[in-house]
């Protein structure tokens, strides 16, 4: 794997917990990545796989309690931030790292203006007066490219589109020029064409400001369309990380395999769907050995006693399956 | 899924149909001030054992198309022939006959099952309404027929819709549509709240089930690729209205109106070299609002090929007149003045 020097962030080993009436749900099971400043990093995952739990740790916005980070290591330029009082924490958050939400509608306040959400953000953080906050507030929607921003500023968040909100929980995320920007499923709520007006302009602030991003998505299209590398999760553990190519050329573990070949394609017209059989785990009852055994077809005895490590495919390429050499070579075998 | 065409004798027919909800102001007097058009004169047909597409973004009018289909609504105008006789005016007896016959599947399997009902009450309901479809010592084991049809244990039948999960519920929503041996599915985004792995199991099952009980299907959803999969033939529709409608490599390999197009160009797919063949088609602006909506084609505010002439004409929903006197794939329904061929979906390699 790539050396750690020099990244923005590096997760290691974090492991999240939350403790319920019913019982412990293991959420987060030893995570790690990292992301470099201009990288983007697509963590993929379906519901319930801990992706967003992981995001929400390093954001340092998990409800604590149930929720409670149980180890590991959240480094941030090089502080971990699990060792920082709550008070520097939130200097970072805004400042150092900012996030944007799925759904613009429940993320933004409806009862005070947009210019007054995005003005706050230089008020507090920066102690400027609300005047000039506000002509910050005009500015930054501008760059985000909302029409009228001047006349808009006033405005209350019913009063947008989904497409315009999300633009503005951009503006939001971005107002303060944080170096890192977690996305989690920043289009979802969105409609396919302004999906990718909205994915675009990310896309170029991106490289404009030189930040890392993480894309938290289910979605398997988005993903190839922006990201550098790929992480996928699975009952809250890394099983595959990769350059963005190869994992799409060939997969090196059956879970991203499975969830490959299940997606209709847009230029494909296929007669049956590969499904892959069974549900995800009920995280208080994660089985034994690898996760993913119960649901994968190349299972063997060793997959039911022993947890496969990340081991190393390449430089650049890890697969936490004990068979990844069989599931990169016989690329046919599902389809029997 | 059959190789119908739609030359076949039409189980549905719709012609024409519009639905405006009246917008009012004042409270003793009231007095329309406009209406959301929500469908806005919609024609298509349904062929037995075929499955009918309708794709579109949020607004655009398809899931009144739904409840218009199902009779939960009645249309401001237009009829609804379910083989040759019109839905729209029944009522009484007449109206609960045809309902029997159109059965609904819902979106969110969340809450769209009663949480207070088991799962053997929910399936069954449906028999209480229409008592002659099964009689009453027969029912439980109807349900749990049902049950097994759609993959899941018999012996459910006494449990709660949250002891399931998400795709299971939409199992049990199936379950319940089939349980009158409907001919007609109107599915209304029936996958798009469930997890990828999930989805395909549905998908499986209701190509299944479609086969195995002769059904024909009305599948409406946001999402191009499942669609495509799923679909003999598909509408796309934009702000109330069908604008382009053919068989599925017509609509995905050669669109010819410029909403398709854009649709289609704006999908990601999930291969990061098939990405850069493509050439993306960004549309500015977003959908102008149904209660005022643009004169002449409704896309001209959003189309790069807008003219004078869109302005003024409303381009009819028929094969244009380019591709009238060719056999090829683009000769289809497309409604636009300028409609002109453009791959956007690269081909197929393998």
């Amino acid at each position: 794997m790539r050396g750690a020097d020099g990244a923005l962030l590096e997760v290691r080993d974090l492991k999240v917990e939350f403790r319920t009436r019913d019982g412990v749900a293991h959420a987060v099971n030893g995570v790690s990545y990292e992301v470099d400043a201009g990288e983007t990093l697509a963590v993929l995952g379906e519901s319930g796989s801990g992706k967003s739990v992981t995001a929400q740790a390093v954001m340092g916005i998990l409800d604590t309690p149930p929720g409670k980070v149980t180890g590991g290591r959240i480094l941030f330029q090089g502080r971990d931030l699990l060792t920082l009082k709550e008070e520097e924490r939130r200097r970072i958050r805004g400042a150092g790292m900012a996030m944007i939400f799925q759904d613009a509608l429940s993320a933004l306040n409806p009862v005070i203006s947009v210019g007054d959400q995005l003005g706050e953000m230089f008020v507090v953080h920066r102690g400027m007066s609300k005047k000039d906050a506000r002509g910050k507030a005009v500015e930054l929607m501008e760059r985000v490219r909302i029409p009228a921003a001047a006349q808009r500023v006033r405005d209350y968040p019913h009063q947008f589109s989904g497409g315009m909100r999300q633009r503005i929980m951009i503006a939001m995320a971005l107002a303060l020029e944080p170096a890192l920007i977690i996305a989690d499923e920043p289009t979802t709520a969105l409609d396919v064409t302004v999906q990718a007006q909205v994915m675009d302009l990310l896309a170029e602030l991106q490289r404009e400001y030189h930040m890392g991003l993480i894309l938290i998505t289910h979605d398997l299209g988005v993903v190839a369309d922006v990201a550098d590398r790929i992480a996928v999760m699975y009952a809250g553990k890394i099983v595959e990380s990769a350059p963005v190519r190869d994992i799409y050329k060939a997969p090196a573990h059956p879970y991203t395999r499975g969830l490959l070949d299940s997606i209709p394609r847009l230029d494909q017209k296929g007669h049956q769907l590969y499904a892959i059989k069974g549900l995800p785990p009920n995280l208080m009852h994660i089985p034994p050995g690898c996760s993913f055994h119960p649901r994968c077809p190349m299972a063997r005895d060793v997959c039911r006693t022993d947890e496969p490590p990340l081991y190393e495919v390449s430089g650049t390429r890890g697969s936490a399956c004990h068979f990844w050499r069989e599931c990169l070579d016989d690329l046919d075998d599902l389809d029997g | 899924m059959t190789s119908t065409t739609s030359t076949a004798e039409p189980i549905l027919e719709v012609t024409g149909l519009v639905k405006h909800y009246p917008l009012t102001r004042g409270i003793l007097f009231k007095k329309q001030i406009g209406a959301v058009k929500a469908v806005d004169g919609v024609d298509f047909t349904l062929a037995r054992g075929e499955t009918l597409g309708i794709v579109g973004e949020s607004g655009c009018g398809k899931s009144t198309v739904a409840k218009l289909l199902c009779n939960l609504e009645r249309p401001t105008a237009g009829s609804i022939r379910f083989k040759g006789e019109d839905i729209t005016k029944l009522s009484g007896k007449a109206l609960k006959a045809v309902r029997r016959n159109i059965q609904m599947v819902f979106q969110d399997p969340y809450t769209s099952l009663n949480p207070r009902m088991t799962v053997g009450d929910i399936i069954g309901e449906p028999y209480d309404i229409h008592p002659e479809a099964a009689p009453k010592g027969d029912r439980r084991r109807r349900v749990q027929e049902l049950l097994d049809v759609v993959g899941l244990d018999p012996e459910y039948v006494n449990r709660y819709p949250h002891q399931f999960s998400g795709g299971q519920r939409q199992r049990i929503g199936i379950a319940r549509g089939l349980a009158l041996r409907p001919e007609v599915i109107v599915a209304d985004e029936p996958v798009s709240a469930l997890d990828v792995s999930v989805q395909a199991q549905v998908i499986n099952l209701m190509d299944r089930l479609q086969s195995e009980f002769d059904l024909s299907y009305v599948f409406i959803a946001h999402d191009l690729s499942i669609v495509r999969h799923i679909s003999d033939r598909v509408g796309v529709m934009y702000l109330g209205r069908i604008v382009e409608i053919g068989r599925d490599a017509e609509i995905y390999d050669h669109p010819t109106h410029p909403y398709t197009q854009a649709l289609l160009s704006a999908v990601p797919v999930p291969d990061p070299e098939a990405r850069e063949q493509r050439e993306r088609i960004i549309l500015s602006g977003d959908v102008p609002s149904p209660t005022n909506i643009p004169s002449g084609c409704r896309f001209r505010t959003r189309c790069w090929k807008a003219q004078e002439r869109c302005v003024r004409e409303v381009p009819a929903l028929a094969v244009p007149a380019v591709f009238r006197d060719t056999s090829g794939p683009a000769a289809h329904a497309s409604a636009c003045h300028f409609a002109e061929e453009k791959q956007v979906v690269p081909a197929e390699d393998s």
